[in-house]
């Protein structure tokens, strides 16, 4: 987790649902619930735009020998 | 030289045997494998070659180093073939065979190695469950390892992107069957373990002969895919074929397909849930803020309520005070049948203040009278 900074994919993800859950549950106070919807809509855009950033790509992994085959 | 007769001592003659020995071919010989005699201290491994037909027999030894590098988990009894040239023990003068490698031959065999070998792992816990680490949702990358077949490869990679087109994977190929098999899968898994984004491996090999998958089942294979940093998923043969690096991995994958549902999420799957997740936070904070509204409503109704109750209740107590005022007031005297009779304006309560001929006003319940004094009793 050393490549990036902020949540990974799977932690934004994880938070998301806690911040759904918590306000489905309607166990905070008004101010509360607003901070949460902020931070669950930012936790959202974070995990769409992971999954926007991320392309698709095929490496080779340098060859420690030449004797592959 | 004793004459013309040439003479030799047993060191030359046997040490000139192995000489003329050593300039002959190497070669194949297949036999039982008998008296193997294998010492930690010992720099050879020591055994005998049996003819089961004829019982002949051939004395053969073999570096420990390059018998252990083997690990073929040989027993007595197991039909071999072994490849070496003939050699002389000079002090001994005795024939033996030098062998450079063994390999075991017969199915059976082979099987009955396996099985040993998987009950000696398996005691030693490498395939136990709790060893199974869960593989992570969302891999930063994808560490495939195969071998130079394409197809395996293809399918695999291909199965990765379509289910998750952002995916990126680090291909690490290398030889997969034949001699050296095992150490380079060995060493591309670690390779492959040691990449910085690579946070689950695919061991991915298509169907092949049972001798073809063996380097799967190498001990060396197995105990690298245990001890692998990071989770592996075994994508070995098909169905019905279990090499051993199956059992040691974290999650096995009879087809590409199957792997790649291991190793990568459903991108279509993830955006749904994250829409969903979306809407169900849109809608909980609605809610929350209706909730609250409502209940702002309600204490505000109570508040709007508040000064009209307060009114009610003075007017109440104001309607109760006239009610009172009334019942005190002249009017009700007069309706009884009393009169109020003014003179000049003013109450006159005493009859010797007027006189007759003088105009008074005489004041009923309904109406009032103008009327003329007659007689004064005084």
């Amino acid at each position: 987790m050393t490549e990036r900074p902020g949540p990974s994919f799977e932690e934004a993800q994880r938070e998301l649902e806690e911040v759904v859950g918590r306000l489905e549950r309607g166990e905070v106070g008004l101010d509360e619930a607003i901070e949460l919807w902020r931070r669950g809509e930012e936790l959202y855009r974070r995990c769409v735009g992971l999954l926007d950033a991320a392309e698709g790509r095929i490496e080779e992994l340098a060859s420690g020998d030449a004797r592959g085959g | 030289m004793y004459g013309d007769r040439r003479v030799f001592t047993v060191a030359a003659f046997n040490r000139g045997i192995g000489i003329w020995l050593r300039r002959l071919p190497e070669v194949w010989v297949e036999g039982e494998l008998t008296e193997l005699r294998r010492n930690d201290a010992w720099g050879n491994v020591f055994f005998t070659l049996e003819d089961p037909q004829t019982g002949a027999c051939l004395r053969a030894t073999m570096l420990r180093r390059r018998f252990d590098a083997l690990s073929l988990e040989l027993e007595d009894g197991e039909k071999v073939h072994v490849q070496g040239r003939a050699e002389v023990y000079e002090q001994k003068g005795e024939l033996g065979f030098r062998a450079t490698t063994i390999e075991r031959f017969g199915r059976g065999e082979h099987l009955a190695a396996l099985e040993r070998l998987k009950q000696r792992l398996a005691a030693e816990g490498l395939f136990a469950a709790e060893r199974k680490r869960p593989l992570p949702r969302f891999p930063r990358a994808v560490g495939l390892l195969t071998g130079a077949d394409a197809a395996a490869r293809g399918d695999l990679v291909t199965a990765i992107a379509t289910r998750f087109p952002p995916a990126r994977v680090v291909v690490a190929e290398t030889r997969v069957q034949g001699a050296g098999a095992a150490e380079l899968i060995v060493s591309t898994l670690a390779r492959l373990a040691a990449h910085p984004a690579v946070d689950v491996l695919v061991v991915a090999r298509g169907g092949g002969s049972f001798e073809d998958l063996l380097p799967f089942s190498d001990e060396r294979v197995v105990r690298a895919v245990a001890s692998c940093p990071v989770p592996v998923v075994s994508a070995v043969g098909h169905e019905q074929d279990t090499p051993l690096c199956d059992l040691a991995a974290d999650c096995r994958a009879s087809t590409p397909t199957a792997a790649a549902r291991l190793v990568v999420p459903d991108l279509d799957e993830l955006l749904t849930s994250l829409e969903r997740s979306r809407d169900r936070l849109g809608a909980g904070v609605r809610r929350l803020v209706a909730r609250d509204r409502e209940r702002l409503e309600r204490t505000g109704e109570r508040l709007r309520a508040a000064p009209r109750l307060l009114v009610e209740r003075r007017r109440a107590a104001v309607l109760a005070a006239g009610g009172r005022l009334r019942a005190l007031s002249p009017h009700a005297t007069l309706e009884r049948g009393y009169a109020i009779v003014r003179r000049n304006g003013a109450v006159l309560r005493d009859a010797a203040l007027t006189a007759p001929g003088e105009a008074l006003d005489v004041e009923l319940a309904r109406g009032s009278l103008a009327a003329r004094v007659e007689e004064v009793r005084a």
